[in-house]
């Protein structure tokens, strides 16, 4: 007569558990759906009657009325098929099944498909303590939670499984788009921008690159995951719940994400969106991971602009009509920019065609509250032929311990230097004459007040980096290289 | 009460020529307040109203400003200066005159980034000296010379075309609290509050070079108020010293011109001291607190290889990457070397006697 499942709605990357409920008596034959079904989940019908009669189950004259629940709650696609007919058949008594989580779309013969958020329902599965039903390609992701999964293939296996008998093996989803980080041994010279990616890495800050097309800004970025140490298991894990909220599987042990979307990507492509229910954007994918933004001058003012909400807080919010929906997005970003249209500004073999206007106008599309949030700017200068043919440079593995020793240094105080607060930063304590070092700076006007908190933070990342308790003049000193341009 | 009647005078603000003219014609500034106060000179309404209120209250309101006034042949007027026809009769400072030998460097407000940086080597050369940089605060070669002075840590003087307390050129306000701050000295011979108009400008040029033992023209066209600067310098019996510049570009030809017609061409930094040494005498060598700074490996390999990128500059000095970064940060800060985050160079003003 009446039995009920549960499966999951996801709310930004979060599943909320929803339940579904089956009500059939023997009358006059229908099938309703009620509970705000969008016109995917009231399709189903079709799905499921079809599914059924492909799985050898006959289930005429009778009145179905199947109710999603919470009624407030979105929800859209197919993800409802498998539970729908669970429920359906528990309740028709053919079958008995126990209240079990379920995820998945159907198929016309019956076989189950993939749909997003098999690792919201594992999630749930394991708070509610019940058995967790998925298609085989969705079990994968759903390692991650820890919970046992049983996976389906066919509306008959999703039954059996839920019955406590085996099922099939989950299907490990194949490594798509994680490629290894670059090798920093690979980058030749380019000294100051290896060190100030080391830097970057171990106080987590923002890093701007200027320089000439060719310079290798690229390369250099790509070698960040590769510094950086391995995710911890929540990190790792929100990543998992991020990357599975978008539809896409990645493997439990990757290195953090690294994310590099082009600059004619659209708002809801970088910061979430889309049409019916929001899907995370490059910003959530690049979650406790690399952003990298390559050209960022030639980026619409419109999408830098959207950076400054995940950037501030670590997390966009995507409004949408009744309901507004928070990932998270905090992500370390790198960009990259020529110093002018044509690129060579300041090069020393190739002579600038914009002249000094030109390369003004093009700073000054950069400037703004998004080029502070660069703690680090460095330039970097195309190779010549003697220097590409030089020895190569110290190993990921070698400065990626550095960088793990400095952030331990930094997690024992509390944060990342990239966290501190101009009130944090005044607290610190400093030799006096790193401090007049700094002073002197402002007063020649090579550092604006500005930058004066984001040398501060850079020198203390620089002292961490260096074992120190105190932040010293020679910190201070080549923190003060990473300024940039005023 | 003379000193009275200048200053109520001063406040007028008029054309310096017309003042003086004024002053000449009546015999004394009491005589030129009298008439006005009685309508027999006819001058704007604005003028008459600027000149009418009492003294006592501009004194009152010069103190609010932190302004100071100096009267010709009175005590505290520079005698250099004031031994010229055309000296103003007021002068509003604001700050300290420092001590010292006083050179004047001068040049276009539209230089080029050769103009900025020689205008700003020079300012620094003669900080280091022990000498006092005179400029206008304008955008380009005057900016970037009290710039230069500053990032030594010397004393400069500049003398503006509008109020103390007129912020002209906009960007350039911070610069003139920094000189005063630094010990300097801000100079104006208009009352406060006067805005910043084209004919004021020229006039101030004679201020510049009556205050200077010696004028440097770093980059200057051929109609500009540098050329002025140094015409006035001429006629006041004062050297002039000029960069030679490309000759077909705008801003080198008044330079050219200069050069042309007698004045001395500068080579560089180190030249342009040893001619000044003639002038101001010998520079007194390595002011104290040069001493503390141990000889740099890295200021020495720059000094001998000219321009060099960090990467090459790590070779050559075998030092490690962060050692390196901090002293190239040190050796800007200090004014011993410019860079652009790639390419290094050794400024000329560390080969200096005075550093």
């Amino acid at each position: 007569m009446f039995a009920a499942m549960t499966s999951v709605a996801l709310v930004g990357v979060r599943p909320r558990q929803v339940r579904v409920e089956a009500h059939v008596t023997k009358a006059q034959e229908a099938f309703h759906i009620v509970g705000l079904p969008d016109t995917a989940v009231r399709e189903a019908r079709q799905r499921v009657l079809a599914a059924f009669a492909a799985s050898q189950y006959r289930l005429t004259g009778r009145r179905i009325v199947v109710n999603l629940s919470p009624a407030d709650l979105p929800k859209g696609g197919t993800t409802y098929d498998l539970p729908i007919a669970l429920a359906v058949i528990a309740a028709s008594g053919v079958e008995s099944i126990p209240s079990v989580v379920a995820l998945g779309e159907l198929a016309l013969d019956g076989k189950v498909r993939p749909v997003r958020g098999g690792l919201g329902a594992a999630l749930v599965a394991r708070e509610v303590a019940q058995i967790c039903v998925l298609p085989a390609e969705s079990a994968g992701e759903a390692q991650a939670s820890g919970h046992d999964i049983a996976a389906a293939a066919t509306l008959t296996e999703a039954i059996n499984v839920a019955k406590g008998l085996d099922g099939g093996a989950p299907i490990i989803p194949a490594v798509g788009p994680s490629t290894p980080a670059t090798e920093l041994a690979e980058v030749r010279g380019q000294l100051t921008a290896r060190r100030a990616l080391e830097v970057a890495a171990a106080g987590g800050h923002h890093l701007l690159m200027s320089g000439p097309p060719g310079s290798g800004k690229t390369m250099l970025a790509k070698c960040l995951p590769g510094i950086l140490p391995e995710l911890e298991h929540d990190a790792r894990f929100e990543v998992a719940m991020a990357w599975a909220a978008a539809g896409r599987p990645r493997p439990v042990g990757a290195p953090p994400p690294f994310r590099a979307p082009h600059h004619s990507a659209t708002m809801a492509a970088l910061i979430g969106g889309g049409s019916g229910v929001p899907v995370p954007g490059e910003v959530t994918l690049a979650h406790n991971g690399v952003l990298f933004l390559d050209e960022l001058g030639e980026f619409p003012a419109h999408l830098l602009d959207a950076m400054r909400q995940p950037l501030e807080h670590g997390s966009v919010t995507v409004a949408r009509k009744g309901a507004s929906v928070e990932f998270p997005a905090s992500f370390q970003l790198v960009a990259a920019t020529n110093p002018c249209p044509c690129g060579y500004s300041g090069d020393r073999l190739v002579s600038c065609r914009c002249g000094p206007r030109g390369v003004d106008k093009y700073r000054r599309r950069l400037s703004g509250p998004l080029i502070d949030r660069f703690d680090l700017q460095v330039r970097v200068s195309r190779l010549d032929s003697t220097e590409l043919a030089g020895p190569p440079g110290e190993s990921s593995d070698r400065v990626r311990a550095r960088v793990i020793a400095a952030r331990d240094r930094q997690m024992r105080r509390g944060h990342l230097n990239r966290m501190l607060s101009r009130s944090d930063l005044d607290g610190v304590e400093w030799v006096s004459k790193a401090r007049q070092l700094l002073e002197r700076a402002v007063a020649n006007q090579a550092l604006t007040a500005r930058g004066w908190d984001r040398v501060r933070r850079v020198a203390m990342t620089i002292a961490d980096l260096d074992d120190a308790e105190v932040v010293s003049e020679a910190h201070a000193a080549e923190a003060l290289m990473y300024r940039g341009s005023v | 009460m003379s000193l009275d009647a200048r200053l109520r005078l001063a406040f007028g603000g008029m054309h310096p020529d017309r003042t003086r003219r004024l002053l000449d014609q009546f015999g004394g500034a009491e005589a030129v307040v009298a008439r006005l106060d009685g309508g027999a000179l006819r001058v704007s309404d604005r003028i008459r109203a600027a000149v009418q209120v009492p003294a006592a209250d501009r004194r009152r309101e010069l103190d609010d400003l932190r302004h100071a006034v100096w009267f010709r042949g009175e005590p505290g007027y520079p005698e250099s200066l004031a031994m010229f026809p055309d000296a103003p009769d007021v002068l509003f400072t604001r700050g300290e005159l420092p001590i010292g030998g006083r050179v004047a460097v001068v040049g276009s407000r539209r230089c080029t980034a050769y103009g900025r940086r020689l205008a700003g080597e020079y300012g620094a050369a003669i900080g280091i000296s022990g000498w006092v940089v005179v400029s206008g605060l304008a955008r380009g070669v005057d900016g970037a010379a009290h710039e230069g002075t500053l990032r030594v840590g010397a004393q400069g003087i500049a003398v503006l075309g509008c109020g103390l307390d007129v912020d002209y050129p906009r960007e350039h306000g911070r610069l003139a609290s920094a000189l005063v701050d630094a010990g300097g000295l801000i100079v104006s011979e208009y009352p406060p509050g006067t805005p910043p108009e084209g004919w004021r400008f020229p006039p101030r040029n004679r201020i510049i070079s009556g205050l200077s033992v010696a004028v440097v023209v770093v980059e200057a066209s051929v109609k500009g108020g540098a050329l002025i600067t140094a015409g006035t310098a001429m006629l006041q019996g004062i050297p002039v010293f000029v960069t030679p510049g490309d000759v077909t570009r705008e801003v080198s030809k008044g330079c050219n011109l200069l050069i042309r017609d007698g004045a001395h061409p500068v080579l560089d930094a180190a030249d342009l001291i040893a001619e000044l040494e003639l002038v101001l005498g010998p520079v007194q060598p390595a002011r104290s607190n040069a001493n503390e700074r141990d000889v740099s490996p890295v200021l020495d390999a720059l000094m001998e290889h000219g321009s060099c990128g960090v990467d090459e500059l790590s070779q050559r000095v075998a030092l490690a990457v962060p050692a390196l970064l901090a002293e190239l940060a040190r050796l800007e800060a200090d004014g011993l070397v410019e860079g652009d985050g790639i390419t290094y160079t050794a400024c000329t003003t560390a080969q200096l006697p005075g550093r």
